[in-house]
């Protein structure tokens, strides 16, 4: 899947939209992007000029698609950039020629959990007030504040990634950015996990380990992207360093799944030996009950045992394609990991009886998310997957670092 | 020769003209349901409905019914389920532009302008007493039918008109609040200043639904708060409500 290297000089909208020179697996991921981004567009344009009412979720399910899509992209985000820092700070050999992706990719997919969010919020132009008039008790209010504060430390720490050149030292400047962007990744990947623990009103929720576990999946899902990433897009000229390369990241991703189980199987665990009502009904849902699809076949099969079969097959392990093809199947498991931590704790009727207390729309514990929900959230990934896309070629991130590109 | 006794209806509304003789802050306004009395009818329910213009989909004070035992030693009870107005409430300080808060007189309440309707507030109580405005109406299912005496451009004319909550008014057009944000019951506070009970304590048929200054001694709800058979909802978690059950 290597590419010619482009030396001369081209007009930037040239540069951006330069299809020639782009690969099988570019073209196809631009078409994928495109086609996704279309069918969101009834849904983007019907929440954002006709409102809220069709969606699935309401009182009672609170949280939906979105808000799992907001903690899954934001993982996906902060995780890209601990994997820039590994290479960039720690200068970690497994991870070298990964951090202009890992930025690039932090850089696209926080703008798309914001988005995701953003069209969860029931008066979205109001947005401004918790900038102007924050409660900073609030760690929503923390979170806006601290995404904001990281879109500009991973804009300035491209930048000098750019400016870097291979094989010199970091400068003290790009250090100090780095360390400021790894606490910051640090700090929100595992706030989105409190936004959710603090509740006490939520015991599935409302334990310790919830907010631990979510800087391991932001790592985790980072290192799957790259995995795609490499697989399918990278372009180096030392095709035994790209091998390592992914092999590697495909041990750390697998490492990383088989993390995640130990941290469920310890949280399930505990919930279901408790026997605690309001515990039991989530955990219920989850493997027994609505979810459990997306919680055995999803995240269980698709998500963790299928990609580490594949990755112990030498002939599929050392091929590209299968690489990204694990990294593909690692997203969605934690995309659905996410899910079945938002929506089934929300399934606890608060008081006995209380859904049935009165009928009215959005009023039930039922959530399936409803076609405006998976319309905007095809849009909103679409939208991901060609600016990552067609920023990656603008700016040759998927170059060899030592590429001189004009 | 004995003095008749004032119908409860009569002597709350004597104490909230006390009560409201003093500052805001020194009012403690809380409410005591008597289990024992309610009968199910949800009066309460549809009077707040009415009173607030709640469209579909939210609520304030639904009664939730609750069925124990098996045939033949089965128990039926009724649990109106108002905001608790707690004292240490959950839902004030998760907001990320404090749109919601207590106020001066202790009461939870919520600045539709300044919510963003993120719903945070909604997860974090623990009694699901808030709820999210849609911007349905009950009549947008209505045939429009020119000339003829009902129909959607005739019925919906109550429904878009301004509701006065907090004491301003909140007209339902197009995606202006309260379209959008979380809502709650808030003891009817614009009734309360003008000297008129909550509406649902004001319809209750058992009388079964108290409401009052917990400041002064003398108020019906500070003798009922006092009872040995009193219980409040979830105290373990702390929050402090101001709504008493009489069991």
């Amino acid at each position: 899947m290597a590419k010619k290297q482009e030396t001369k000089t081209v007009s930037p909208a040239k540069k951006l939209f330069d299809f020639k020179s782009m690969t099988k697996a570019e073209k196809t991921a631009i078409a994928i992007g495109a086609v996704a981004f279309l069918l969101g567009a009834w849904g983007l344009y019907t929440r954002l000029f006709v409102g809220e009412r069709e969606v699935g979720y309401g009182s009672y399910i609170v949280w939906g698609l979105w808000v799992s899509m907001y903690l899954f992209l934001a993982g996906v985000a902060t995780g890209s950039y601990m994997l820039a820092v590994l290479e960039y700070l720690f200068s970690v050999p497994m991870f070298k020629g990964t951090g202009k992706a890992a930025l690039w990719a932090g850089l696209v997919t926080m703008p798309a959990a914001l988005a995701s969010i953003g069209m969860d919020l029931g008066h979205m132009e109001r947005i401004i007030k918790v900038y102007l008039q924050p409660n900073f008790f609030s760690l929503l209010a923390q979170m806006v504040w601290g995404y904001t504060i990281f879109l500009l430390i991973v804009v300035v720490t491209l930048w000098l990634a750019f400016k870097h050149k291979e094989g010199e030292a970091v400068s003290g400047l790009f250090k100090f950015v780095l360390w400021v962007g790894f606490f910051m990744a640090i700090f929100l990947s595992g706030g989105v996990g409190a936004l959710l623990g603090v509740n006490a009103s939520r015991p599935y929720w409302s334990v310790g380990l919830l907010s631990v576990q979510f800087p391991i999946f932001a790592f985790a899902s980072g290192v799957s992207l790259m995995l795609i990433v490499v697989g399918w897009f990278m372009h180096l000229k030392d095709e035994e360093q790209r091998f390592h390369l992914f092999r590697w990241l495909g041990w750390v991703a697998i490492a990383l799944s088989l993390a995640k189980i130990y941290i469920l199987w310890a949280y399930l665990s505990q919930a279901w030996y408790s026997q605690v009502p309001d515990v039991m009904v989530p955990l219920n849902e989850i493997l027994f009950g609505r979810y459990w699809w997306s919680f055995w076949i999803i995240q269980i099969a698709i998500g963790t045992v299928i990609p580490l079969v594949l990755h112990m097959i030498p002939k599929l392990a050392h091929d590209g394609f299968w690489a990204g093809a694990i990294g593909v199947m690692v997203l969605v498991g934690f995309a659905a990991a996410r899910a079945n931590i938002v929506f089934p704790a929300m399934s606890v009727e608060m008081l006995d009886g209380l859904p049935n207390a009165f009928f009215g729309p959005h009023l039930n514990i039922l959530y399936f998310p409803s076609n405006l929900e998976w319309s905007v959230t095809l849009g909103v990934v679409g939208a991901a997957v060609l600016a990552f896309v067609l920023g990656a070629q603008f700016l040759s991130v998927f170059n060899k670092p030592n590429t001189e590109v004009k | 020769m004995a003095q008749e006794p004032k119908d409860v209806l009569v002597r709350m509304h004597e104490e909230l003209e006390r009560a409201l003789q003093k500052a805001p802050e020194e009012r403690r306004w809380v409410m005591v349901i008597d289990l024992r009395k309610c009968v199910g009818c949800h009066a309460c329910t549809i009077a707040c409905v009415a009173e607030n213009k709640l469209p579909p989909g939210v609520v304030y004070r639904p009664v939730v019914e609750q069925e124990r035992g098996t045939y033949p030693n089965v128990t039926r009870s009724f649990l109106p389920r108002p905001c608790m107005q707690c004292d240490n409430p959950p839902c004030t300080p998760v907001c990320p532009v404090t749109a919601t808060y207590k106020n001066e007189e202790g009461v939870v309440v919520v600045d539709y302008d300044q919510c963003i309707g993120c719903r945070a507030c909604l997860v974090a109580c623990p009694y699901g007493a808030r709820t999210s405005d849609f911007g349905y109406t009950y009549t947008e299912e209505l045939p429009v039918l020119d000339g003829a005496i009902v129909g959607r451009e005739k019925a919906d004319d109550y429904e878009v008109a301004a509701n006065y909550e907090y004491g301003r008014e909140w007209a339902r057009t197009s995606h202006a609040s309260p379209i959008g944000n979380a809502r709650k019951c808030h003891f009817c506070l614009h009734r309360v200043k003008e000297g008129e009970l909550p509406a649902c304590v004001s319809t209750c048929i058992g009388r079964a639904t108290l409401y009052g200054d917990a400041n002064d001694p003398d108020s019906v709800v500070s003798e009922m708060i006092k009872l040995p058979n009193v219980l409040r909802l979830k105290e373990e978690l702390g929050t402090e409500p101001r709504v008493y059950y009489l069991v």
